[in-house]
């Protein structure tokens, strides 16, 4: 990249050199650095005037801030001088000279290590902070957080971007379905309900209902997925009865329901965690309860389309996958891979499932010699999300990740053979101090961060990777 | 119209360039600067400066599209060699970067880390490098112009030079116990519990080569330590089953196996043989490899040091330790001598190179008394040499050992031995102690400090070389 710029760095030809006056000072650059920022800039737009014109090119905006965005877009890094300003009037600039993409790559973190990464920083939204749900759906390194019955945005620079009241008292699912549109749900009201949220207002609900049996009735919403162009929300009724609703993401309205059960025993209970895996176009449901036994809970693919069970395991119980008293906890997939993941309840274990070949007793137990992690475990609340290829698992207070070592460039090993269960290695991601701040609920990976939120702590935790060493002085 | 509008040089103080073809004229982001050719040829042939010379004979004044004020900086580099002090208002990691535009980076690293600039006596713990993660470092490799690579746990972090970027891979081991920087992107790491020696490529993560030792036993090939020469690398292996040992030679460049010295198979209770070398020291001034294992037994510490002759692959020298057995050997080229540091006594010693036939060539820096007591003081001590000098850590403490030159004729009157060493504390008042020193390791201008259960790294470096 750098090179690339050196070629045409020294350039000779008066013509095609531009001079810029921002607010009072002078600028002299390249007509290629300027143009660099997309055809559609205000910069490539200036500089298509006549070369004859001898005359700088007068912009009314901050001399200060233009410097650090011409040095953006000269060497694609931003210069320490930018550290003068807020991100939000850094980002405000590159939107007004139309180089905001420029921006995006040279401030986003680097991409996502779950070996090496650090909390940057907490968000906490003003008002009933405790975070009840998030979505990081856009996958931009945005957020959105769902607290008591409001949902606050926060953008991919991690800057407040709104907030809405919806009618809900306490949000307790959320997704984002649309780049504007938030489906919610909560545990103590009926319903799904969809909200816009640029202009903060309700914009559409799914009731489950039955004519011919009155007892469905007032069912709550406990788990949310989506695909392009559904979304999936498994409902539950006070009786236990509960069925997963297929509802049309552009008309918002109910398409089919499946998966009806009549919530009696723990293998009929409503899924509380659903995800869509679009290559196979299949849901993936789980339920998981503790009781004074231990944990039992299941497993379950449905087909979508034909509202068919394809696979489904039950623990404890069924086959020989389940470790005698240590079942499950929680399960996640890695779409990226085709895997299936899930943590045992007592021993921490975690387990990986080939989904293009579940059968029977498809576990496979993942090893790991590290010495520092041989005390942990043990029954505590563990959660699981697989991002990036790497599985992060949540027990207690304590982040891990599971991550498997870069492979050479090779074509002739085939798939199987490289993921094998020794080929996984478990490191600790936080550090001692950060797991004493509270028991993980949830995580969630979105762009290059992983958002993490502890019960009974207000805000959610930023994770990321960077370059920089981070060295301090202790002189 | 402002002066810089035209691109000729004109009659504005400039048109001296035209007559004297020497003066290079260059317009760098809307400013003038003029330096000489001499000057610009500093850079070398491969930087952006050799082609700005070059441009110049068209009589045009090149246009570089860059910040003229790091340009400036940069350009004092070229005229002094050294960074000027306005330098310090900008960001080192902009004039890095500016630097590697212009293919100077080369100047920037030998004016701020050269290894020439490391003065031992001058050293204070300035920096604090942050570990990711709950591991404490397990092994650490410097490079010559202060790059560090550190293992914790199952990853390795390197920091780059100036120790503003970092880089952390995944390896397969769950922890790295021995770790060599061989090329800036490429370091050999081992284990005591994982057969074979990785050579890693550091920038992708990814394992180049595993290089093994094929024992009689076929079993696999535990790695103790690893060393290097210019020409050689060693590694000290020992099989699976513990029965047999070895220290191979391979070409440091191509990897292929040379030789094979050392190698002992067990028979019986023979203990000594079955010490493996846990540590390797090249010994350049001597062309010599120094390999040295102990053994911790019910009858206390025992250990070897040898010094291997590579041509021959014969042992020149070997001192079998058994009272006051080294917790700790290092062995210095500048100093000629061998140090080590007593398990029991905790005390220095140093044995002098040039005259090893002596039944204890051993001559105890400290307290003599303490050799024979059962206390076990030098227990985790480490001593490394580097330069002129040996750094010696004692707990948390870090020692400084330097000899003291003293003219021959004076040496008997003032009641002095044959040499004569003296020892520092390091560090100021609030730097003493803490956590049990782990690794030391040395590179640029500066030492590199890790401690039992951090998760950080200590940089001690001169004050005045900061930036």
């Amino acid at each position: 990249m750098e090179n690339g710029h050196s070629n045409s760095a020294l350039a000779t030809r008066p013509h095609d050199r531009i001079k810029l006056n921002v607010g009072g000072k002078l600028f002299e650059t390249t007509v290629s650095t300027i143009r660099s920022g997309g055809p559609d800039s205000l910069l490539a737009v200036l500089s298509a005037r006549p070369s004859d014109d001898q005359n700088p090119v007068f912009i009314d905006r901050d001399p200060e801030i233009f410097s650090v965005l011409l040095s953006l877009l000269r060497s694609n890094r931003l210069p320490s001088t930018s550290s003068r300003f807020t991100k939000q009037e850094l980002a405000d600039e590159a939107l007004y000279y139309g180089i905001e993409s420029h921006l995006k790559s040279a401030i986003s973190p680097p991409p996502f290590k779950g070996i090496d990464a650090s909390v940057v920083t907490t968000i906490r939204p003003a008002a009933d902070g405790l975070s009840s749900a998030f979505t990081a759906g856009a996958d931009d390194g945005s957020v959105w957080i769902a607290h008591a019955g409001q949902i606050s945005g926060y953008d991919w620079n991690l800057t407040h971007a709104g907030t809405i009241r919806t009618h809900l008292e306490d949000i307790t699912s959320i997704r984002r379905v649309w780049p504007e549109v938030a489906a919610v749900g909560s545990e103590t009201a009926a319903g799904l309900h969809f909200y816009d949220f640029s202009g903060g207002r309700h914009v559409g609900s799914a009731h489950w209902t039955d004519p011919s049996d009155p007892r469905i009735y007032k069912a709550r919403v406990t788990a949310l997925a989506d695909s392009d162009t559904s979304v999936f929300a498994s409902f539950d009724c006070r009786h236990g009865e509960n069925c997963i609703l297929v509802i049309d993401k552009s008309t918002l309205q109910i398409e089919s329901e499946f998966g009806r059960q009549n919530g009696s025993s723990t293998k009929s209970m409503v899924p509380g965690k659903l995800t869509y895996l679009p290559e196979r176009n299949v849901l993936l449901g789980s339920a998981v309860t503790a009781g004074a036994f231990g944990y039992s809970g299941y497993i379950r693919l449905w087909d979508p389309r034909s509202g068919e069970v394809v696979w489904e395991t039950i623990e404890p119980g069924s086959g020989r996958s389940s470790r005698f008293g240590d079942s499950f906890a929680d399960v996640d997939v890695d779409l990226d891979e085709s895997t299936l993941f899930k943590i045992c309840s007592q021993s921490g274990d975690l387990a990986m499932a080939d989904l293009r070949n579940l059968g029977d007793d498809p576990w496979v137990y993942l090893k790991d010699k590290n010495p520092i992690m041989r005390n942990t475990g043990g029954a505590g609340s563990s959660v699981l999300h697989c991002y990036r290829k790497q599985v992060f698992a949540g027990i207690d207070g304590g982040l891990e990740v599971w991550s498997r070592m870069e492979e050479r460039e090779r074509e002739d090993i085939e798939r199987e053979s490289r993921v094998c269960e020794g080929s996984y290695r478990r490191n600790y991601v936080d550090k001692v101090e950060d797991s004493e701040r509270g028991i993980i609920q949830r995580i969630e990976g979105g762009g290059d961060r992983l958002f993490v939120s502890r019960e009974g702590v207000e805000g959610i935790e930023v994770w990321e990777s960077s370059s920089f060493s981070g060295v301090a002085s202790v002189l | 119209m402002p002066p810089f509008v035209s691109s000729m040089p004109p009659s504005n103080g400039y048109h001296h360039a035209k007559a004297d073809s020497n003066i290079i004229t260059v317009d760098v982001g809307g400013q003038y600067f003029q330096t000489t050719k001499q000057t610009l040829t500093l850079a070398g042939s491969k930087s952006l400066f050799s082609r700005v010379s070059d441009s110049q004979l068209g009589g045009v004044v090149p246009f570089i599209d860059r910040d003229p004020e790091l340009f400036s900086i940069l350009l004092s580099l070229l005229r002094t060699g050294s960074l000027p002090s306005k330098a310090k208002a900008f960001d080192i990691q902009d004039l890095i970067s500016e630097a590697q535009f212009y293919g100077i980076e080369a100047l920037i690293v030998s004016s701020l880390s050269n290894p020439s600039q490391f003065e031992a006596f001058n050293l204070e713990k300035s920096l604090v490098l942050p570990l990711n993660g709950r591991d404490s470092p397990s092994a650490i490799s410097t490079t010559p112009y202060g790059s560090v690579h550190i293992a914790h746990g199952s990853k390795i972090t390197s920091f780059d030079w100036s120790l503003q970027r970092k880089s952390t891979i995944l390896t397969q081991f769950s922890a790295v116990d021995s770790l060599l920087a061989i090329s800036p992107s490429v370091a050999a790491a081992g284990a005591t519990d994982f057969s074979g020696l990785q050579i890693l490529d550091l920038e992708k993560g990814f394992v180049k080569e595993t290089l093994n030792w094929e024992n009689a036993t076929r079993s696999s090939s535990t790695v103790q330590a690893i060393g290097s020469s210019s020409e050689f690398l060693f590694t000290s292996f020992e099989s699976g089953r513990r029965n047999s040992n070895s220290i191979m030679v391979f070409d440091i460049h191509s990897l292929i196996p040379v030789m094979e010295i050392g190698h002992c198979e067990i028979y019986g209770a023979e203990l000594d043989s079955a010490i493996p070398a846990t540590k390797l020291d090249w010994v350049s001034g001597y062309n010599l490899l120094m390999a040295s294992g102990s053994h911790s037994g019910p009858s206390g510490v025992m250990g070897n040091i040898k010094l291997w002759d590579i041509r021959s692959g014969k042992a020149v020298w070997e001192q079998k330790e058994k009272i006051d057995c080294f917790s700790d050997v290092t062995v210095s080229d500048n100093l000629s001598a061998i140090f080590k540091v007593g398990v029991n006594s905790g005390e220095v010693f140093f044995a002098d190179l040039r005259n090893l036939g002596a039944e204890n060539p051993w001559v105890c820096l400290g307290d003599k008394r303490k050799v024979v007591n059962g206390k076990k003081e030098g227990v985790g001590c480490k001593i490394e040499s580097h330069g002129n000098q040996v750094f010696c850590s004692k707990g948390g403490d870090l020692e400084l050992w330097s000899e003291v030159l003293i003219n021959s004729s004076r040496k008997s009157e003032d009641g002095l031995e044959d040499r004569v060493f003296r020892r520092n504390l390091m560090g100021r008042v609030k730097d003493i102690g803490g956590s049990r020193i782990t690794h030391m390791g040395f590179g640029g201008n500066k030492m590199f400090v890790t401690r039992k259960d951090q998760q950080s790294v200590e940089v001690w470096q001169s004050s005045v070389r900061g930036f």
